[in-house]
């Protein structure tokens, strides 16, 4: 699968615990600044779980929480790793011409 | 239950997704709107989504992260399991000597023949995996011409050119003279191995990075299945075989090629078995599509 921002974002939220669908979309404007739509968000979330990315955990009150598994953890762990390399690497070059 | 719009959009979504994710996207919605966010929006949104479901839904599905590995083990498993059959068996007829093989099937008129058992095992599981790859390589080039992902077709290349190679290699030793043919002979059957291990390599990539649809799942796991079932057909045909030698040979004869070519089918046969056990064991959230393999 590949990594849209929307699956970034949804298991960067979901790294510190489990969430419902209202809490990531808050949680994801809160650290991003994204609006995720419905749409959007629950597209990501049926990928993410089909992947087994992520579980859903039984549900309060009708709002299903949903959990990032270990091999979620893993790989936006090595995603993010990788977007950090490229994204040091950028502001780097980006150095002297900011500056000059 | 009338929902409220932008929710009646819902039904624009496919049924099964509807049904599994439903009632919470109309909470998230609801949720949304109480909050003050514009319903505008949203609906494009909730539409973009549908559309989203649906191509999901036509095209393929995204396979459960276990359920891919264990396609993956049970071909590891198999690769390795054939290579040592193909190896013993082709020894068999002659192993430990002919006159003894001789005697074993001589003594042991209901033993089945060993060597005739794997052949057997061989056809099935390699029918299997060849009726598999055709789906499998139709949906990876179809992906990689959609998504411009060169690399596929490159790997997809991998297992037939190594082939092409091998086998090329192995009409030139046929002509050379027999001392240097030997030790052509020992390094190309080495850069056979090597070539199994990296055209393994290759359509296990593909595997990894590929979407492909439900239906080519389903013949994977079909004929993940079948050759699990060839691997336990194949280790008992070869246990039954040693036995059968220690029985007419004695506990003295030297059976440590057969214990290690037995040991070897036995791990990769149980790899296979509890892959295809533990994929199908996972937990069943109310998923839109099934898990299979």
């Amino acid at each position: 699968m590949e990594f849209t921002e929307p699956v970034v974002l949804v298991l960067t939220s979901l790294a510190d615990g489990p969430k419902h669908g209202y809490a990531l979309a808050k949680d994801i404007e809160s650290f991003a600044g994204i609006k995720l739509g419905p749409g959007t968000l629950y597209g990501a979330l049926s990928r993410l779980e089909d992947r087994g990315w992520i579980e859903a955990l039984p549900a309060e009150d009708r709002r299903r929480p949903y959990q990032i598994t270990s091999a979620g953890a893993e790989h936006l762990s090595a995603h993010l790793h990788t977007a950090s390399q490229v994204a040091a690497t950028g502001l780097r070059r980006l150095e002297p011409k900011l500056t000059s | 239950m009338s929902r409220s719009w932008p929710a009646a959009l819902l039904i624009a979504y496919p049924p099964d997704w509807r049904d599994r994710y439903g009632d919470e996207l109309e909470l998230l919605v609801r949720d949304l709107r109480d909050h003050g966010r514009n319903p505008v929006p949203m609906t494009f949104d909730l539409l973009r989504g549908a559309a989203a479901a649906w191509r999901r839904s036509r095209r393929g599905f995204t396979m459960s992260e276990r359920s891919r590995q264990a396609l993956i083990t049970v071909l590891w498993s198999w690769v390795a399991f054939a290579a040592t059959a193909a190896w013993f068996g082709h020894d068999l007829g002659i192993y430990p000597s002919r006159s003894i093989a001789q005697q074993i099937a001589g003594a042991h008129q209901l033993v089945p023949d060993a060597y005739h058992v794997l052949f057997g095992v061989g056809i099935a599981g390699l029918a299997a995996t060849v009726i598999a790859a055709v789906p499998f390589a139709l949906d990876a080039a179809r992906y990689a011409r959609a998504s411009h992902r060169n690399s596929v077709f490159a790997l997809m290349a991998v297992p037939p050119v190594t082939a092409g190679l091998w086998l090329g290699g192995v009409q030139l030793a046929g002509r050379a003279d027999s001392t240097s043919g030997m030790t052509f002979a020992v390094v190309w059957l080495l850069l056979g191995l090597a070539g199994i291990a990296a055209s393994t390599q290759a359509v296990i990539s593909i595997v990894r990075t590929c979407e492909f649809s439900r239906t080519t799942w389903r013949i994977g796991a079909g004929a993940a299945t079948a050759v699990a079932a060839a691997m336990l057909v194949g280790t008992g045909a070869t246990i039954v075989w040693g036995l059968a030698f220690r029985a007419s040979a004695g506990h003295s004869a030297g059976t440590s090629g057969w214990l290690i070519v037995m040991a070897i089918m036995a791990v990769t046969t149980a790899r296979a078995v509890l892959a295809l056990h533990a994929s199908r064991r996972q937990s069943p959230t109310p998923a839109p599509a099934p898990a299979v393999a």
